[in-house]
Parts: structure tokens; C-alpha cells; sequence
């Protein structure tokens, strides 16, 4: 092969990879779209509130292990049958406690119960601000609150 | 059967990324040896290999997680191993191995690789993450004045820990585990640093106390990186803290305050010690001493404008003088250098775009995420690999002062790709948690969801 042939095939292989680097950018630019998509319509059907508790542990029937609570700005947990979020667990009160959406921020509140309510593994005194992700315990009832 | 059928938009992506490496392997050979033919292709068979069998344990063992990350990532390891397979196989490497410079490297994809599988999968509770954060923040630290007392010196900085036939630079696991402590502190204090706060006339001052023993383990941290001569793990460290803060708290005082530290710091560091004094005046007039100082700069300057739009074509610039290259560190540090040089503008700016789709997707795993340690480990975690890649890049070009850290997947290096491996593990393990709760909730019949709301 001559000299000038091989010149012309290097080059052509040259701008062949180049080629190649831009299909493979143009195809994550399409695989991005499609995935924003998607994400906006999920997030429309599944995103709609501020949090959701989710039950790790719980005794009795109400609420059962594994369900997941969507939960608005003002949020009663407790045995009785008006609370928000009803227990079946002789351990928690009446109005045990309550959560509330402020500003940017989850609160808990204990409402006088008698066992408690902890936040991850604390017993609290006042109002404390939640993170996503902390741990509730109320009653023998376990709960993370999530986004 | 699905399990054929699953991530199948990661497939599709892997293919052309795959064809990469024999193609640029195939141009390289042609070029050196000057015959048309096909050579040696045992280099592109164990990549490939490599990066489809990491590909198929992951769609075997039912992951859902990320699907751009890994052809992302794949794509700049790609142009990693067809430029180093191209430059002079005796510029590193084991010798005690003899696999020369690609072999080793491939060695490590496949560690890395095994690596990032098995976090991605195996992590199924971050809570060993969470729970032990103060434990990692001071392993990190214990590691970094292991590394200043007994560590070795290579170009005038204490980075490396030698045993025996092995070397390795404790920064890069520093850099996950430093990430995972601020994350855990992030989290648990979100709520009180982003709420109400004291206000000094329009300025809202932070929470201090809450604060405060963040920035002391920080402020040490800085301390010891910069004692130690790293600057560009310094600014690393600095700038993903900063991304972080901001993240968690949404204000823009926080990230202010850490530009103005930023300047100032700078300003002390140029005063103070004379290697910084060298890099800014390195950066400033790189011809003020093009054959000491400014070397590698200058070198490296050349290497682009040879390049121009094109580049010169994979193994057919960087020419050597005196039988070696010119540009020091052209496979660690400077290889964005020597990919300018060869595949030209399109080549660079193919680049940049990979590290875009990174960051892209780490922000999306961050805002799927479900609580607010995963949402600040992915946000750190991308933010690591992003800066680190932007660091350097921008130093290769000048555009910022160089300083000496590696260009993750690309770079020539064991450590950084282990490290880089992992934090994709970790991402890959945080979007698989939220996809899987979020099935667990549509699994529900929308009768079931909310039964409480309406029990009253």
C-alpha cells in the first residue's frame, strides 16, 4: 500500500472515532430526554406531598409492616380512631403525637403520651425539627420519614 | 427471562462505547507501524470484556439502578486505555508484574470494576455509612497524618504510602470517606442549619453552633492537605463541601462566605509558602522560564495548538524529543494534554460532555433520593468526580493553576480508579434504594395507599 493511501485511510479512520465520540454523546443526550420524561410523569403520580412515613416495625394489624403513609401538613398519630394515623398498639396513647410541616421542615411534637416519642433512638422533650431519612417511634410503632 | 430484558438502555448505550477501544487501537497500530492491518487486539477484548461482564452481573442480579452512569463512565475509560495504549509502555507500570503500562492499568479496571459491582449490589443499608460517620471523618483523618509522617515523597508532595512492590495514595479514599462524614453531619443537622437563624442588620448569620464541629474537623483537614503540598485535593475538598452546604441548606451566604474564605485562604497561601508562590506564577507566565518552572505548562500549550479542531490523529503526534516525551506526567496528570493533541477540539470537548452526563446523573439520583444522607452522598459523591475531572482539566488548559491530581477513569493510576469505582458503586446503590421503594409503594392498590386519611 502506498504511502498516500495509507495518509487518506488513517484519516479517514481518524474522523471515523471522532464520528463515533459524538454519536455515543448524542445518544446520552437522547437517553437523558427520554429520562426526563419519564421522570416528570412519575413524579406527577407518585410525588404529589411533602413526605411519607414509612412503617419498619409495627404489632399489630394497623398500620402493617411495609406500608407506606403519605402524610399532609398536620398529621395526628395515636390509638384514637381520629387521628390521622391510627395505631393498634396498646402502647401508644390516645393523641400521641403529632407532625407538622413548617416552612421547609418537618416537626414532631409529643402530645403528653405516656410511653414517649423518640426520634432516632431519643426520647424528645420539645418540638424537634425532622431530617428525611430519621427514625419515629411511637408506641411499639417504627417509622422513617421519607421525600 | 426479563432478566435478559433488563437494563437494556444500558446496553444500548455500551455498544458504540465498546467499539471505541479496538477502533482507536486499530488507528494507533496502523499509524506506528505504518502497514494497514489490524494487530494486536488483546488490549480491546479484556476491556470490553471487562466492562460487559460488570454490565451482565448487574442486569443478572435484578439491579435497577442508574443506567447512564456505567457507559458514562465506560466512555472515559475508553479514551483512557486507547491513549494509553498508545504512549510509550515503559512510563509506568509494575515491575514486578511486566504487564507494562496498559496491561496494569487494565488490571485495575477489572479490580475496580469487581469493586463497583460489588457495592452496588451488596449495599443494601447505608446505615454502616450513617450511623459511623464521626468514625469515618477520623479514619480519614488518621490516614491523611499517616500519610504526612510516613509517607513518600514523589514530586514534591507526600502522597504516596509504598509497601513493598505496592503504592497507593490514601487522598482518593480520603475523599470518599470525607464525603460520607459530611453527608451524615448534613443530614442530621438539615433542618436547624437551613431554618431561622440569627440576623445581623440584611445579613443572616448560620447557626454557629451547629456548625462549628463540621468546620473544625474540616478546617484540620484543609490544614494537613495543604501542609502536605496537595493543593489540588485541597480545592477538591474545599469545592465539594461548599456544593454540599449549599445543597442542604439552599443558601447562597454559605457558599459566598466559602468563595470569600476561598480568596483569602488563597491570598495567605501565595504569601506564605513558596511552591504555591511557583504554581500561580507558573499559571500567570508559564515563558517566564519556558525550560524550568514552566515547563510542563508551556508543553502542554504546544500539545493543544498542535492538535487544533481535528487533532493530529491517535498515535501520529506527540513527538518525541530524545527518545522520551515531552510533556512530563503526559499519562497521569497532563493525558487531557495528549488527548488534545491527538483527537483535537471534538476530542476535548467529547470529554467535557461525559463529565456533564456524571454530574447530570449524580444530581438526579440526589433529588430521587428518599432521605437526606442518600440525597448528600450522591450530591458529594458527583460532585467529587466532577470537580476533580474540572480541576484538572482546567489546569491542562491553563485556565486554572495546574496542579497535580488525576483525571478519573482516564488517568494512568490504581488508586484514583479503585476509588473512582467505588463511589459509582455507591451511586449505583443509592438509585437502586429509591427505584425499589418507589415500586414498593405503586405495587399498593391506591385504595390501600392512604386508608387512614379517610378513617375519621
Amino acid at each position: 500500500m502506498t504511502n498516500e493511501l495509507l495518509r487518506l485511510l488513517l484519516l479517514a479512520l481518524q474522523l471515523g472515532f471522532l464520528a463515533l465520540l459524538f454519536v455515543i454523546l448524542y445518544r446520552f443526550a437522547r437517553a437523558l430526554r427520554a429520562d426526563l420524561r419519564q421522570a416528570e410523569a412519575t413524579a406527577a403520580a407518585t410525588r404529589t406531598g411533602m413526605g411519607r412515613l414509612v412503617v419498619l416495625e409495627s404489632p399489630g394489624e394497623e398500620p402493617s409492616v411495609g406500608r407506606v403513609l403519605q402524610i399532609g401538613p398536620i398529621t395526628t398519630l395515636g390509638r384514637d380512631l381520629n387521628s390521622t394515623i391510627y395505631l393498634d398498639d396498646e402502647f401508644a396513647s390516645g393523641t400521641h403525637a403529632a407532625l407538622t410541616f413548617r416552612g421547609r421542615a418537618w416537626y414532631v411534637e409529643d402530645r403528653r403520651s405516656t410511653n414517649g416519642t423518640w426520634v432516632n433512638g431519643h426520647r424528645i422533650q420539645r418540638p424537634v425539627a425532622l431530617s428525611y431519612g430519621d427514625e419515629l417511634v411511637v408506641g411499639r410503632v417504627r417509622f422513617r420519614l421519607e421525600r | 427471562m426479563y432478566r435478559l430484558a433488563a437494563r437494556r438502555t444500558e446496553l444500548g448505550l455500551l455498544i458504540p462505547v465498546l467499539l471505541l477501544v479496538p477502533l482507536g487501537v486499530v488507528v494507533t497500530h496502523i499509524a506506528q507501524s505504518g502497514r494497514a492491518e489490524l494487530g494486536p487486539l488483546a488490549v480491546a477484548v479484556v476491556f470490553v470484556g471487562l466492562m460487559l461482564g460488570a454490565h451482565l452481573v448487574l442486569a443478572w442480579s435484578g439491579h435497577r439502578g442508574d443506567e447512564l452512569l456505567l457507559p458514562a463512565v465506560a466512555a472515559m475509560g475508553a479514551l483512557g486505555i486507547v491513549m494509553l495504549n498508545r504512549l510509550p509502555q515503559d512510563l509506568a507500570g509494575n515491575p514486578a508484574f511486566n504487564l507494562g503500562m496498559v496491561g496494569t492499568q487494565l488490571v485495575w479496571f477489572g479490580i475496580g470494576l469487581a469493586a463497583m459491582v460489588v457495592v452496588a449490589i451488596g449495599v443494601r443499608d447505608d446505615g454502616f455509612l450513617r450511623h459511623y460517620k464521626y468514625s469515618w471523618g477520623l479514619l480519614a483523618a488518621a490516614l491523611l497524618v499517616v500519610t504526612l509522617l510516613f509517607g513518600s515523597e514523589v514530586n514534591g508532595a507526600r502522597l504516596w504510602i509504598v509497601i513493598g512492590p505496592f503504592g497507593f495514595q490514601p487522598s482518593e479514599a480520603i475523599k470518599v470517606m470525607l464525603v460520607v462524614f459530611v453527608a451524615g453531619y448534613l443530614a442530621e443537622n438539615r433542618a436547624v442549619l437551613a431554618g431561622a437563624s440569627l440576623r445581623l442588620g440584611p445579613v443572616a448569620l448560620p447557626p454557629i453552633p451547629y456548625l462549628a464541629p463540621m468546620l473544625v474537623v474540616f478546617a484540620a483537614v484543609m490544614l494537613v492537605v495543604v501542609v502536605s503540598r496537595d493543593l489540588g485535593t485541597a480545592l477538591l475538598f474545599f469545592g465539594v463541601f461548599l456544593t454540599m452546604l449549599f445543597v442542604a441548606t439552599g443558601r447562597r451566604t454559605y457558599v459566598l462566605f466559602g468563595a470569600v474564605l476561598f480568596v483569602v485562604g488563597a491570598g495567605v497561601a501565595y504569601l506564605l509558602f513558596p511552591h504555591v508562590h511557583e504554581r500561580i506564577d507558573t499559571w500567570i507566565d508559564p515563558w517566564a522560564d519556558p525550560n524550568g518552572s514552566g515547563y510542563q505548562a508551556v508543553q502542554a500549550i504546544y500539545a493543544f495548538a498542535r492538535g487544533g479542531l481535528l487533532g493530529e490523529g491517535l498515535g501520529q503526534g506527540l513527538p518525541q524529543v530524545d527518545g522520551r516525551l515531552p510533556i512530563p506526567a503526559v499519562h497521569t496528570d497532563m493525558i487531557f494534554a495528549a488527548i488534545g493533541e491527538e483527537l483535537g477540539l471534538l476530542g476535548g470537548v467529547a470529554m467535557l460532555g461525559l463529565v456533564a452526563v456524571i454530574m447530570t446523573r449524580g444530581l438526579r439520583i440526589a433529588v430521587l433520593a428518599r432521605d437526606d444522607f442518600s440525597t448528600m452522598l450522591a450530591t458529594g459523591l458527583a460532585a467529587g468526580l466532577v470537580l476533580q475531572s474540572l480541576i484538572i482539566i482546567g489546569g491542562n488548559l491553563k485556565v486554572v493553576p495546574l496542579t497535580g491530581i488525576t483525571l478519573p477513569f482516564v488517568s494512568y493510576g490504581g488508586s484514583s480508579l479503585l476509588a473512582s469505582f467505588v463511589v459509582v458503586g455507591l451511586l449505583l446503590s443509592i438509585s437502586h434504594r429509591s427505584i425499589e421503594t418507589d415500586q414498593a409503594e405503586s405495587a399498593e392498590s391506591p385504595e390501600s395507599a392512604q386508608p387512614e386519611m379517610h378513617a375519621g
